[in-house]
């Protein structure tokens, strides 16, 4: 008994393992619901589209990791070199990706991946998926290295670089292991966390819009389908326009969560998981206080 | 300051000029596509025909070629079938492309112009509005969490009772609905109330903007936690020691005045947080630049999700669409101005900032 106590209790007092309870336990009791209430095809859709969605999402994340860590790599070993050229010139590019809107860059990186699917060049469905995760991590990794950076500038203020160098531990060593690694691998972690859930609310954007905007240019089948491009779908989109209905028929809501459950769904399968990413996010830095 | 003007400055010079390289290589591009390869048949494309499917002035314009060109007769017949396949295509696609197809003139660049300013016009109001909200949200969430705190050391009943948790549920559920809110993508929110709401409005615009797609509530708990990190700082115990007003309460005269939080300039003289604000303030203008582009990451949503019609943004959906990439190209400079304008007033205002703690 005592012990289930403290599990409780441990459980109330890291907020971000009570999120992903919540979250899971959210997914499967809708997913309960709709075996129940959604027709089989529709269920099918939503259950693609979810996987689809955080599949991306989490390429995004370990594209975004790898990315980053080069760059900043990159930038610590040119930043030493006696020309600052190469430095200069990196940091510069840097700053114009982070001028462009992340949604214009990513919009115009699917376009393009949507044409190269017409072309052929995606031999199979999956090949794509690392292309979109490439494609988006180029536009959020800015995020991450300026994380790693910042973690890198405030130890090498501290007297453990330097008396490492004296020890003659290799520079890479110290930025690679002692500092990314051993000392700020929960600060990158809980980033991806976040940098997890930009990608699903820019994954599902991009293809509301492309869904909506450039339906005749670029279509379900050279896209994988994601939430976003099935809430664009006409019988989500009405079923979602009919939460309007609700403020002249209050007694309408009842039908909500029976009759228009495939938009709704989507909807707040985005919504709410948005939500808990935000609060694992919060929670996990909360709980090893970064 | 110098330095960063001077790189804000070699951005913007290099991007335009690659994207001025890329219109001017499309231009090229599609120039060259309306001509052929065969030399011979560009020669011949402005012959008059003036209707390539009439069999008669085919025959008339064939004879016309063989009395001009004579003993090539053969030779002249192919030129011919070919050069009226190529018409036809030409007319075919003219046709196709007579509703959609836009070249980049001044008539359209005035255009772009006016929905421009709109799409400037309302992204300052936002921005605006999200400066204050956030640190308002931001503070009121601060003071809120300090007076608990207060509370429950003052208070030896740490029970609830079952009256206060009933009382607790309301607000819950107002939070719930406000997280949904706040949470949702701005495209989720107008859909839900397009049927009895006109959601094509430029105010209908910035109020999705503010609220929606996670922008208020990110950074104002990325303000808050600033002011959590301040609270904890030395200087705080040193402003308490000399006596400095800290009750967390608004309706006590040694508390925080309500107006005082509302307020656009937010000043709580002779009280500890003044302090603690005004150091979070000067960190959270370092996040801006970042709170910019996600904010235009919004707007342009909310525009191309919504469709809304004659709006900057969606104007460059509909070009991408009829794959006029000029104009596009166009719209793309104007919203990297915009942000690079947002990046040197960002760092305009921490260069102020920081000479005022220097001196």
């Amino acid at each position: 008994m005592k012990t289930d106590t403290n599990f409780f209790s441990r459980l109330y007092n890291s907020k971000d393992q009570l999120w992903t309870l919540i979250w899971i336990t959210g997914i499967l009791s809708l997913g309960i619901w709709d075996m129940v209430f959604l027709n089989k095809p529709a269920f099918n859709k939503v259950i693609t589209g979810f996987f689809n969605t955080f599949t991306i999402a989490f390429i995004v994340a370990v594209f975004t990791l790898f990315l980053g860590w080069m760059i900043t790599i990159a930038l610590n070993f040119t930043e030493r070199m006696k020309n600052r050229v190469p430095f200069l010139m990196l940091m510069f590019f840097l700053n114009i990706i982070r001028s462009v809107p992340q949604i214009v860059g990513v919009l115009i990186a699917y376009v393009i991946i949507a044409q190269a699917a017409t072309r052929g060049t995606f031999k199979s469905g999956f090949t794509i998926f690392p292309a979109m995760g490439i494609a988006m991590s180029l536009f959020i990794v800015i995020e991450l290295v300026d994380l790693m950076r910042e973690r890198i500038d405030h130890f090498k203020k501290l007297d453990f670089y330097n008396a490492m160098r004296v020890c003659g531990i290799s520079e890479s060593r110290i930025i690679n292991f002692h500092i990314l690694w051993k000392n700020s691998r929960l600060h990158i972690f809980n980033k991806l966390i976040s940098i997890f859930g930009s990608a699903v609310f820019l994954q599902c954007s991009v293809d509301f819009i492309i869904s909506v905007g450039l339906s005749s240019d670029v279509n379900s089948v050279m896209l994988p389908s994601t939430l976003g491009s099935l809430l664009a779908k006409i019988d989500s989109k009405q079923d979602i326009l009919a939460i309007g209905s609700i403020f002249t028929n209050p007694s309408y809501i009842t039908n909500l969560f029976t009759l228009h459950l495939q938009g709704i769904t989507v909807a707040f399968l985005i919504v709410f998981s948005l939500y808990c990413v935000y609060a694992i996010s919060n929670g996990f830095a909360e709980r090893h206080r970064l | 300051m110098k330095n960063k003007l001077l790189e804000h400055l070699y951005g913007i010079v290099f991007v335009t000029s690659i994207l001025i390289a890329v219109l001017l290589l499309f231009n090229s591009n599609r120039k060259n596509e309306t001509s052929s390869r065969n030399v011979e048949l560009n020669a011949l494309l402005d012959m008059p025909i003036s209707n390539i499917n009439d069999a008669f002035q085919q025959a008339l314009a064939e004879d016309a070629m063989n009395i001009f060109y004579p003993g090539k007769k053969q030779h002249n017949d192919s030129l011919f079938s070919e050069l009226i396949q190529l018409k036809k295509a030409r007319y075919t696609t003219k046709l196709q492309r007579a509703h959609v197809a836009q070249s980049l003139s001044f008539e359209k660049l005035v255009s772009l112009s006016g929905m421009y300013l709109n799409f400037i016009f309302a992204y300052i109001i936002v921005m605006l509005l999200t400066y204050y909200g956030v640190q308002t949200l931001a503070l009121w969430r601060f003071i809120r969490h300090r007076n608990t705190i207060d509370q429950i050391s003052s208070s030896h009943n740490s029970g609830r009772s079952v009256k206060s948790i009933l009382a607790a549920i309301p607000v819950k559920l107002f939070k719930i609905i406000a997280y949904g809110v706040l949470f949702s993508p701005a495209y989720v929110l107008a859909y839900s109330i397009r049927t009895e709401f006109n959601t094509d409005s430029t105010f209908f615009m910035i109020l999705l903007g503010v609220l929606s797609n996670g922008l208020l509530i990110t950074y104002s708990n990325k303000f808050y936690t600033f002011l959590k990190i301040e609270y904890h700082r030395g200087y705080v115990e040193s402003a308490l020691v000399k006596n400095l007003a800290c009750s967390w309460k608004t309706d006590v005269p040694s508390g925080i005045p309500l107006g005082a939080l509302l307020h656009p300039r937010k000043r709580f003289k002779g009280h500890v947080l003044d302090h603690i604000y005004r150091n979070a303030h000067m960190q959270y203008i370092a996040t801006i630049k970042e709170q910019a582009s996600f904010l235009i990451t919004g707007l342009i949503i909310i525009e191309m999700a919504l469709n809304i019609h004659g709006h900057l943004t969606y104007e460059m959906l509909r070009q991408i669409l009829y794959k006029n990439y000029d104009i596009v190209i166009v719209i793309i400079l104007g919203i990297f101005y915009a942000v690079k304008a947002t990046d040197i007033v960002t760092d305009y205002l921490m260069h102020r900032e920081r000479l005022k703690y220097e001196n």
